[in-house]
């Protein structure tokens, strides 16, 4: 069973970000009551005629810059005609002939290393309304007709569910990076539509189409299930039908919708009612020039600057974290991560807030970083003032001072505080002086005390060793 | 009753200026001279209540400086009126009621231009006779056994009758030329982009335009003047100095180049059409223009064309009438594919389905290839053919009609007959240029013959300069009962 070879090809359809949709004025949303989200345009209301979008165009453009493609620099659209009643003008314009852009690729990473995930083409096109059947009846909500899309198409370079998950995963960390789509998958923002066969040889085997799968978790077990069903169906000899398929996740199997028509054929031609699009140099430029810094970017930054591979990650998971750290030029990264991974992340989840509505100043936190690196401050202070640094609008001093917390680095004021303690623990002066290792933590601990904590800790330990040494 | 409904829109103007006639009574006159034509079918539904308000509101005001005030217009049934019925002459739309107005009918509006009513035409203006209206056809005032053409046959009836002094029309492969040459008007298909199609319920996109009917050259450069512009809502408008298309009207036209086809003077063009062809050309010789018989490629290819590009568009244009969402719904369907299948089958006429049913098959496919792509590369060539002809020449002329119109009935059991009407004014709207009929003349049955001319795109103004000189020159008895 083990010599069959999967391929898979995946077709990803993602919502652009824009404010209003594709073809129409109508507000891009999610959540809005049913039907309230609508123009004749999105009805195709006779008489009507599309409108275009230029933010769809330039975020679709985004996509294409951030996923390697050339560019079709004279584009037009075309016309899908089909009849579903999810479909209001018996058509939908999308892009057969020149797709935004075409042959593109992306690089995942697996463990043996990266793989380049041939890029087929990325086209614009309009989403249709949402069919509700219940109790018998069938509800049509218009408010997703015209919303933006791309949908993007891979070449059939995959050969695991692992693989064909790190492509989800790169696509959706790409184009949220982009600020092409929120790409969230239990909203529709982000769908797949896999395409599975296996082959014992080089020519490859019949494939199914799994749609609409609802999770990047669920590819992977979608892509088993379906490659054994085929696999055990050709160890039976048996022919494999080109299909239409979904994936039942309560059974972990993938069910038949429907077998693919031969011919079945969409009468693709021009659209006629909006002119050729002509994307200047200029334009795709302006484009390539004015991307978000992308996360491969950002990860080199952060392992240069010493964050190990793990916090790198899960920063460019938390895209609001990373995004904050591009606030600072000159800033110690480890210890910037650590204390947005920690501190402040714990803070963020307890709190339930987001960074950008605490009343953390990007000052603040630049000082609180550099004192830390200083050891100005210890960690322990900074827990200590998590609270109001999240909270008040104060700045960092009158933050330490109204918690007490004075870190005193002047060496003389130290020095005398210093010789108190000696003098007052005699017994412990005489410990160390035998070698017992730890009267000098017991006299660390006693300074600390008299100093409320705000004494810098190895400014402290240096005096100390200094006047013991000299006893 | 009163007899104004014939005068020239100065004429009128001059009227309303010194209050001998107020909007009001060119209203109630229209009326008047609907019903007593009612068998002319002209109109599928009348404003009355409306037209009356509005007229009545305008009486009351300040005649503006626009000859467009106060005068009544009717309008085309596929060109959506807010809150008006617009039925495309469909059962499909048969009880339609738009929730918003064209561009051009708000243009029309805010020049106080008084509307009538919706006028007859072929159905989804899927013919040339306006045989195929649901309503049954319009017919000719010259000879009332005779069709008005198509499919804007009930603009051109109208007009031609005197209901009203303009009306609109569209013209997707001839729909305005050819009834205006069957009636006796001037009738002009502008450049493609020139006038906003918001509004105009789709049958061809790529060929559609809207155009003015007149009796009169100067009124329909008057009406075309309110037309044009760009519009937001329409991405093939296009963006143009504005301009005055009357500016050239009256003048000479010595050194003017014209080019005759070949085609268009061929046997396919009777004989009593070919005559007064050349009357008039002798007449624009005589008057200094510069006359040449030339060959030009691909015209003999426009009803191929037209039947691959117009009814490729058209059935795909024609597919949001599935009785979900507006339109005909047939109430006993049991499943979404019978619903589907019951609303079209009885919602559209024979012509409609039989244009559905081709353009749904030329799409599909291998054929796509073997015939769509083909017929946008002719036409493509057609396109760079008259930029050559256009590089040498002002005008490209011929007879815009093989023949005078024909009686009702004729032809009908042909339906691939009826394109061979519009054999000469479809190349026109496939390379987007302006087209205009000018009355030149009667057969001895004394039907109107007209010319076709053709400039360049964006051009319409030395149309008009050509066809009023004809106009003066010819000065035909073309006003109903005064001839």
């Amino acid at each position: 069973m083990n010599d069959y070879k999967k391929t898979i090809g995946i077709e990803v359809h993602v919502e652009l970000k824009t404010n209003t949709k594709m073809f129409s004025s109508a507000t891009n949303g999610f959540g809005i009551t049913a039907n309230h989200n609508i123009t004749p345009i999105d009805l195709g209301y006779p008489g009507t005629l599309p409108l275009i979008n230029q933010n769809g165009v330039e975020l679709a453009l985004r996509a294409a810059v951030v996923l390697n493609c050339q560019i079709n620099k004279e584009m037009h659209f075309d016309r899908k005609n089909y009849f579903y009643p999810d479909l209001p003008k018996g058509y939908q314009i999308t892009q057969a002939r020149t797709p935004i852009g075409v042959n593109g690729y992306i690089m995942i990473p697996l463990e043996s290393g990266e793989k380049k995930i041939r890029i087929h083409d990325i086209h614009i096109e309009e989403d249709t309304a949402k069919s509700l059947h219940q109790e018998g009846h069938s509800y049509l909500d218009f408010n997703r007709a015209g919303v933006p899309l791309v949908e993007i198409v891979t070449e059939p370079d995959m050969n695991s569910d692992i693989e064909a998950m790190a492509y989800l995963e790169k696509l959706r960390e790409l184009l949220l990076y982009a600020n092409v789509s929120d790409c969230k998958m239990e909203e529709g923002s982000m769908r797949c539509d896999v395409n599975v066969s296996v082959s014992k040889t080089e020519k490859l085997g019949t494939r199914s189409e799994i749609k609409n799968i609802g999770s990047i978790h669920n590819v992977g077990l979608a892509i088993n299930a379906e490659a054994k069903r085929q696999i055990e169906l050709l160890e039976k000899s048996e022919k494999i039908i080109e299909d239409t398929r979904r994936y039942d996740e309560k059974n972990n199997q993938t069910i038949l919708m429907r077998v693919k028509e031969t011919g079945n054929d969409y009468r693709y031609f021009p659209e006629p009612d909006i002119p050729y699009l002509s994307l200047s140099d200029a334009f795709i430029k302006n484009v390539q020039e004015n991307l978000p810094v992308m996360p491969e970017e950002r990860r080199k930054t952060y392992l240069d600057g010493g964050i190990s591979k793990i916090n790198a990650d899960k920063l460019i998971q938390n895209r609001e974290l990373s995004d904050y750290l591009l606030n600072f030029s000159k800033i110690n990264l480890v210890i910037a991560s650590n204390l947005l991974l920690g501190d402040i992340s714990s803070y963020l989840n307890k709190s339930n807030v987001s960074l950008n509505n605490t009343k953390l100043t990007i000052e603040n936190f630049k000082q609180v970083v550099d004192k830390l690196e200083k050891k100005e401050l210890s960690s322990k202070n900074v827990k200590d003032i998590l609270n109001d640094l999240m909270e008040k609008e104060c700045s960092l001093d009158e933050i330490l001072s109204s918690n007490n917390i004075q870190n005193i680095s002047d060496v003389s004021l130290l020095r005398e505080i210093v010789l108190n303690i000696i003098k007052a623990n005699e017994a412990s002066v005489k410990d160390y002086k035998e070698g017992k290792d730890r009267a000098i933590k017991y006299l660390m601990g006693q300074i600390m005390k008299e100093t409320k904590g705000s004494a810098n800790p190895s400014v402290v330990n240096q005096i100390l060793i200094d006047e013991l040494t000299k006893l | 009753m009163s007899n104004y409904l014939n005068k020239s829109l100065k004429e009128l103007h001059e009227l309303l200026k010194t209050k001998q006639i107020t909007p009001l009574d060119l209203v109630e006159e229209s009326f008047a001279k609907i019903k007593e034509n009612n068998d002319l079918n002209a109109f599928i539904t009348l404003d009355e209540e409306n037209a009356r308000s509005e007229a009545k509101k305008l009486t009351e005001m300040e005649v503006e400086d626009d000859l467009l005030f106060g005068i009544p217009i009717a309008i085309k049934d596929n060109i959506l009126t807010k809150d008006l019925k617009t039925t495309c002459a469909s059962n499909m739309l048969k009880d339609f009621i738009p929730i918003f107005s064209a561009t051009v009918v708000d243009k029309i509006k805010k020049h106080h231009m008084i509307i009538i009513g919706k006028t007859n035409m072929d159905e989804f203006a899927m013919g040339s006779t306006s045989q195929t209206s649901c309503f049954g056809a319009p017919k000719n005032p010259w000879n009332k056994k005779k069709i008005s053409g198509g499919s804007s046959g009930g603009s051109a009836t109208c007009v031609a009758a005197g209901l009203t002094p303009l009306a609109l029309g569209s013209d997707t492969g001839g729909s305005i030329r050819q009834p205006a040459s069957y009636t006796g008007l001037v009738g002009m298909k502008p450049s493609y982009g020139r006038v906003s199609r918001y509004g105009l319920v789709a049958f061809a996109s790529s060929l559609d335009q809207i155009g003015p009917f007149s009796k009169n050259v100067y009124d329909n450069a008057v009406l075309l003047n309110a037309l044009v512009g760009i519009d937001e809502h329409d991405l093939t408008s296009v963006d143009l100095p504005s301009e005055d298309f009357t500016r050239d009207i009256g003048k000479e036209i010595k050194g003017m180049k014209i080019a005759i086809p070949n085609y268009f003077t061929s046997s396919i063009v009777s004989d009593e059409i070919l005559e007064n062809l050349s009357k008039v050309e002798e007449m624009l010789v005589e008057n200094g223009a510069i006359v040449d018989h030339i060959d030009m490629k691909f015209l003999d290819k426009a009803v191929p064309l037209y039947q691959i590009i117009a009814m490729g568009e058209a059935s795909s244009n024609l597919a949001r009438f599935d009785g979900v969402r507006y339109g005909y719904s047939n109430p006993d369907s049991k499943s979404v594919d019978e619903l589907y299948e019951k609303s079209r089958a009885l919602g559209f006429g024979d012509e409609v389905k039989r244009r559905i049913m081709v353009g749904s098959y030329l799409l599909s496919g291998e054929k796509a290839t073997a015939y769509y792509n083909k017929a946008l590369q002719i036409r493509d060539d057609m396109k760079k053919e008259f930029d050559r002809v256009f590089e040498h020449y002002d005008f490209v002329l011929g007879p815009t009609t093989t023949t005078v119109a024909y009686n009702l009935g004729e032809k009908l059991n042909d339906p691939s007959q009826s394109f061979l009407d519009d054999v000469l004014v479809i190349p026109v709207n496939m390379a987007g240029l302006p087209g205009l009929n000018i009355p030149t003349g009667f057969n001895n049955e004394h039907m109107p013959i007209g010319m076709h001319i053709i400039a360049n795109r964006f051009l319409e103004a030395k149309i008009y300069h050509l066809a009023s000189f004809i106009e003066k020159k010819l000065n035909l008895p073309l006003i109903r009962g005064e001839e």
